[in-house]
């Protein structure tokens, strides 16, 4: 074997390596986070549409979801935000332009307002209802770094908050009028 | 030069090729995907405004009122907005950046419609002072005049203008023989007999059916009794059957009136005579109006309009038609003016579509003087025959979604929702006859048509 063989060699093993092993990893990576992306797609329509036709939002259900998002082994923020309608027609405020009576104006809870409802850290959990015309917003994202995550920035490197592969949005409006505890 | 340096160098090829192809074919299928989500994401943003619309208007009594409604649908566009932009929240776009993608929405009522766009606000001088709310030039988002699905129609002594509803309702504005007219009304055939509501006799029929009074009546109060009642002015003022006297209740107070009202409704009946005169009148008058009598609103004949080049652009009103000649409110023995298939209701589905088709293109082509540094050119898509049909058939929202870039292409999207919730019409296929065996039939049906069966009407 000459010096040009064993260079060969070495290269096809590389090749070989790559191919059979790297390439596969890889394909199978994807495919695990697009599979956690549907359940967590799936997972959080059904959640919204839960609240949509109720109008009730409760620890239990938030927990419920919460459980079936780790049965895909990744972790996950997971904000919330209930826009409530505000049913005074002629109220004026800074959001909206002031010279306009009557639009629909919401005013805005997020997460940790809404965990001050359903789970306060006095105890007891309540039962928050909304009524119809609320929007309830749930954004979904991963919060670990996934496998597949971990092989491409062998190739390159991803930065920042919005790095995440497995994300889903809901928006919905409210069509029932949910009554509290 | 062995085999394996051969497969090194294929290998070698090979790999950035397919690597490239696999992501080219990636990027495309990602674009379809946004899309789609795209698409979705519009349509939910529509039914939210629609549900809106109709949170506002179902439960308010004043809805019915001009500046009262616009209210109502400026607050479904505020919705529409606010969905909007919590559906695109992941893809970064906010409720400001989103407005600039957004050429209109158009809210198709009973008699006409409103466009939500941007124009530019023109007033004289009088009308504002330098601390009104809005200036004479500024560009103002807003909903536009309410624009009628009416027709001017030219020809001989004639010349009026007649406004087309979702239903056989039109109003007859203009002049004949020199004569000033505004009349309005439905137009129905098939119906014979007369009705005098000073004498109380009743011959009406319909379609052979026997129209008769009703007694309306509801259980009100804790009795559980059947309490006669009648709708005036849109209060209901029911019968307190122990003293004979009419009484309206707010908040649980019945409140006593001086006035008394007759039991028995005959909505019905007026409403078939009524129907029957404005018939008679229209075909005496406007029955030998044509199709091809159309003109565009300056006067102009719809057969000869041409751009200032002599180019025909424009394809005419009438060159729409497949009726070609036809008279508009012509009908025989087959076909009566109310059927789907008339002169009148394929005019009208016309005259409709192209009040929507033209103002509306005008309002997406001039979003582009308005849209705040977007390149993009937006065009009003073209809408498929379906969608038209549900537009021309209800009161719908019809929202538009252009110039958003998702990968390999930009955005263009629209949706169309349909308000089956509203107070705004009453479609026929809604009117449902019973029968004294029990059975519902639609009012349009054929089966009706000598059936001996029935007693009562219901509507």
């Amino acid at each position: 074997m000459n010096m040009g063989d064993t260079v060969i060699v070495v290269v096809v093993i590389l090749l070989g390596a790559v191919l059979l092993f790297i390439f596969p990893l890889m394909t199978m990576a994807d495919n695990t986070d697009d599979i956690a992306q549907l359940t967590v797609e799936a997972a959080t329509t059904e959640f919204g549409n839960d609240i949509r036709t109720t109008g009730k939002l409760t620890m239990d259900k938030y927990s419920k979801f919460v459980e079936t998002l780790s049965s895909t082994g990744n972790s996950y923020d997971i904000e919330m935000q209930i826009q409530v309608l505000d049913e005074n027609p002629s109220k004026k405020t800074t959001q909206a332009e002031s010279t306009k009576i009557g639009e629909n104006v919401y005013y805005t809870m997020y997460t940790s307002q809404i965990f001050d409802i359903i789970n306060p850290s006095s105890g007891e959990t309540k039962t928050l209802a909304l009524k119809e015309g609320d929007i309830f917003v749930i954004i979904v994202r991963n919060s670990n770094t996934t496998l597949s995550q971990q092989l491409k920035s062998f190739l390159y490197s991803v930065t920042g908050n919005d790095a995440y592969v497995i994300g889903t949005e809901q928006a919905v409006m409210v069509t029932a009028n949910g009554s509290g505890n | 030069m062995n085999l394996q340096q051969l497969i090194v160098i294929f290998i070698i090829i090979i790999l950035p090729i397919s690597l490239i192809l696999t992501s080219y074919v990636q990027n495309q299928v990602k674009t379809l995907e946004l899309q789609i989500s795209y698409d979705t994401k519009l349509t939910n943003a529509t039914y939210d405004a629609l549900k809106a619309f109709q949170l506002n208007t179902v439960n308010s009594s004043t809805s019915d009122l001009a500046n009262s409604k616009m209210r109502d649908i400026e607050a479904a566009v505020n919705t529409f907005f606010n969905s909007v932009a919590n559906n695109f929240n992941m893809a970064g776009y906010n409720q400001d950046i989103l407005k600039d993608y957004v050429p209109a929405i158009v809210f198709t009522m009973y008699d006409g419609y409103y466009i939500y766009s941007p124009f530019t606000n023109t007033l004289t001088s009088e009308d504002y002072t330098t601390s009104s709310t809005y200036q004479n030039g500024e560009t103002v988002t807003s909903l536009k005049p309410y624009i009628f699905y009416s027709c001017r129609y030219v020809t001989g002594n004639i010349d009026v203008v007649i406004t087309y509803s979702l239903d056989n309702y039109i109003t007859v504005q203009g002049t004949i023989n020199n004569q000033s007219v505004y009349r309005y009304g439905y137009l129905l055939d098939n119906i014979t007999g007369d009705y005098d509501p000073n004498t109380n006799s009743n011959s009406i029929r319909y379609r052979e059916i026997p129209i008769t009074t009703e007694n309306l009546t509801e259980y009100v109060d804790d009795s559980y009794e059947n309490t006669n009642y009648t709708k005036v002015n849109g209060v209901k003022y029911y019968l307190d059957s122990s003293n004979g006297r009419w009484y309206s209740r707010i908040n649980d107070q019945k409140y006593y009136q001086g006035i008394e009202y007759k039991t028995e409704n005959d909505s019905a009946l007026r409403y078939y005579d009524e129907a029957k005169d404005f018939t008679n009148w229209v075909r005496t008058n406007l029955g030998d109006l044509r199709v091809t009598d159309a003109v565009f609103e300056n006067g102009e004949s719809t057969k000869q309009f041409e751009n200032e080049d002599g180019s025909n652009v424009n394809q005419s009103l009438a060159e729409r038609e497949q009726w070609g000649n036809l008279k508009i409110f012509e009908s025989d023995t087959n076909t009566s003016i109310e059927d789907p298939d008339s002169n009148f209701n394929q005019h009208r589905l016309q005259v409709i579509r192209y009040s929507i088709e033209k103002n509306l293109s005008i309002a997406i082509a001039n979003y582009n003087n308005y849209d705040g540094g977007n390149s993009n050119n937006f065009l009003m898509p073209e809408l498929q025959e379906n969608e038209w049909e549900r537009i021309l058939n209800n009161v719908s929202i019809i929202s538009f979604l252009q110039g958003l870039n998702i990968g390999g292409k930009i955005y263009n999207g629209y949706s169309i929702v349909t308000n089956t919730k509203t107070e705004e019409v009453v479609n026929t296929d809604s009117i449902y006859i019973t029968t004294s065996d029990g059975q519902y039939h639609r009012a349009t049906d054929i089966e009706l048509v000598g059936n001996t069966n029935i007693t009562r009407s219901v509507f």
